[in-house]
């Protein structure tokens, strides 16, 4: 499972980090790091908790490995 | 009051009776619960025009649905936040800051602001937030069975965390509160000279900092930087008026119907006391179902929105409150269920303004409620007392009188 950043769109709510801090890498202001994140197996459902916990829409998740 | 004459374009039947101001529910009321009341809105259309919608008596369209919310906040070319909300109190007009710029100067004031309220730094802030609201705690609990929440705790922990971020002593507390209070729910005598106390307040400070410097906010703002130049008197003094008032309210709010929440549902807190880590989600759901804030935006162009003729200079509300109850959104909007998951609520706003003490505050109140409920057993609205509630620009809660007896 992979996450798609756009991190154009994130405002630094930190709403991610706070479901999944391990996961979700956050900068020294709060906003996220750039570049999408590979979720390790068994790391799903956090995953997916903080994906829909953004309030800007910043993260996505798809299955399919591009 | 709701009288204002409707704007030849907008089309009549777009005009509904409906103010954050006037309407039912809206005007301090015992047993309110003005949150509830707006939720009425998702009945109707996604955009409507109010008449009497803002402090200062002017009209807007209300924008119903969150996603609707979500694109005119996005879209601050179209939609600027520069209306003087403050300055124009005093007949004068300059921005506070970051509030009333938008991109990209916005920008550039938010870089510099955003480090000293960053998940980072509230993690260093915190143990001192917890020392001050066990302090309160503890001392409400060793006089007694029965305490006014908003007096004794509420106000004085939320202001003080504050003061404490400012660099400011706690003593003048009441003080603050009460320019607080005139300046957000004063009438139209009342607002002009908490406003001018204000800047008469912030002014002097800067000038303080200007000539002695400590380790504190204002002496920051006052030896920063931007594009190689210092702040003017103006840029300072629209940073601190800002941050100023941001916190005097709506933590103390926020933790106010929070605790009457549950002094009304007793599942509910003993089921937060019993398990403590289910808090932090519990604080969302409150966030969501009692936001604060009206946002206001004005059009910097002719638009139209949703069939919606919106003209350049229109004010339009973004009402976080009605927003965290689109049915859109969130299943059940109006059941409060402090497990709820998906929850992006707009409590702090969306978009580029998104609040800038949101870290802060949100820890300000899992701490608030923890340590409460560590401390204070079984609590109820004491009999014979009604919590006083009101609607308006910042959403607010007068007294909150418990009782454990
Ligand atoms: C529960 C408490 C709070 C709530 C619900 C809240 C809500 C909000 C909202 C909705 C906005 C966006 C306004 C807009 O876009 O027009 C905002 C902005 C802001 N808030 Fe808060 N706030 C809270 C506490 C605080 C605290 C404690 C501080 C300061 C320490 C603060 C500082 C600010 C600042 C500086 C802005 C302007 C940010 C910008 O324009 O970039 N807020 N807040
Ligand atoms: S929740 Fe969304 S907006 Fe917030 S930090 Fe994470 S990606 Fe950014």
């Amino acid at each position: 499972m992979r996450i798609i950043v756009q991190k154009a769109k994130c405002q630094g709510h930190a709403r991610c980090a706070a479901q999944a801090p391990d996961i979700f890498k956050l900068d020294d202001d709060g906003y996220i790091l750039l570049g999408d994140i590979e979720v390790a197996e068994g790391e799903e459902l956090p995953a997916s908790r903080a994906v829909r916990s953004c309030p800007e829409r910043a993260l996505e998740l798809t299955r399919c490995a591009l | 009051m709701a009288t204002n004459p409707v704007p030849d374009h907008v089309p009549p039947e777009m005009v509904r009776d409906f103010s954050l101001f006037t309407s039912p529910g809206m005007p301090p009321t015992p047993d309110g619960d003005p949150h509830a009341a707006v939720a009425c809105v998702h009945d109707g259309p996604p955009i409507f025009y109010s008449r009497y919608n803002t402090q200062d008596g002017r009209g807007t369209w209300v924008i119903t649905r969150a996603a609707d919310q979500r694109r005119v906040l996005r879209d601050a070319e179209t939609f600027s936040s520069h209306r003087s909300i403050f300055s124009s109190i005093l007949g004068e007009n300059w921005p506070t800051i970051p509030l009333e710029l938008d991109p990209p100067a916005h920008g550039v004031f938010r870089s510099l602001l955003n480090p000293l309220l960053s998940p980072k730094r509230v993690l260093a802030l915190e143990p001192a937030v917890r020392e001050r609201a066990v302090e309160l705690i503890e001392r409400i609990a060793a006089s007694g069975t029965s305490c006014d929440v908003m007096k004794d705790f509420a106000f004085p922990f939320a202001v003080s965390t504050f003061l404490r971020f400012l660099g400011l002593p706690d003593d003048r507390l009441d003080t603050f509160v009460g320019w607080g209070k005139d300046l957000l729910h004063g009438d139209d005598k009342e607002r002009p000279v908490a406003a001018r106390t204000i800047v008469a307040f912030i002014d002097e400070l800067a000038a303080m900092r200007r000539q002695e410097a400590v380790d504190d906010f204002m002496t920051f703002i006052v030896q920063a930087q931007v594009e190689g130049r210092r702040l003017t008197d103006t840029q300072v003094r629209g940073i601190g008026v800002l941050v100023f008032v941001a916190g005097l309210d709506t933590v103390a709010a926020a933790i106010g119907f929070d605790l009457a929440y549950l002094a009304r549902n007793l599942k509910d807190q003993q089921l937060l006391r019993s398990e403590p880590d289910r808090i932090p989600l519990a604080t969302e759901e409150l966030l969501r179902a009692y936001p604060p804030i009206q946002l206001i935006r004005v059009a910097t162009k002719d638009i139209d929105f949703e069939g919606a003729p919106i003209r350049k200079g229109d004010y339009v509300s973004c009402a976080t409150m009605i927003a965290n109850r689109d049915p859109a959104e969130f299943a059940c909007p109006n059941t409060i269920d402090l497990e709820r998951e998906d929850n992006r609520h707009a409590a702090f706003g969306y978009g580029p303004h998104r609040c800038l003490g949101s870290h802060l505050a949100r820890r300000e109140i899992v701490i608030g409620l923890e340590e409460w409920l560590a401390r204070i057993p079984a609590f109820r609205i004491k009999q014979g007392t009604a919590p006083i509630t009101s609607g308006g620009h910042v959403f607010g809660i007068e007294n909150l009188i418990l009782d454990w007896s």
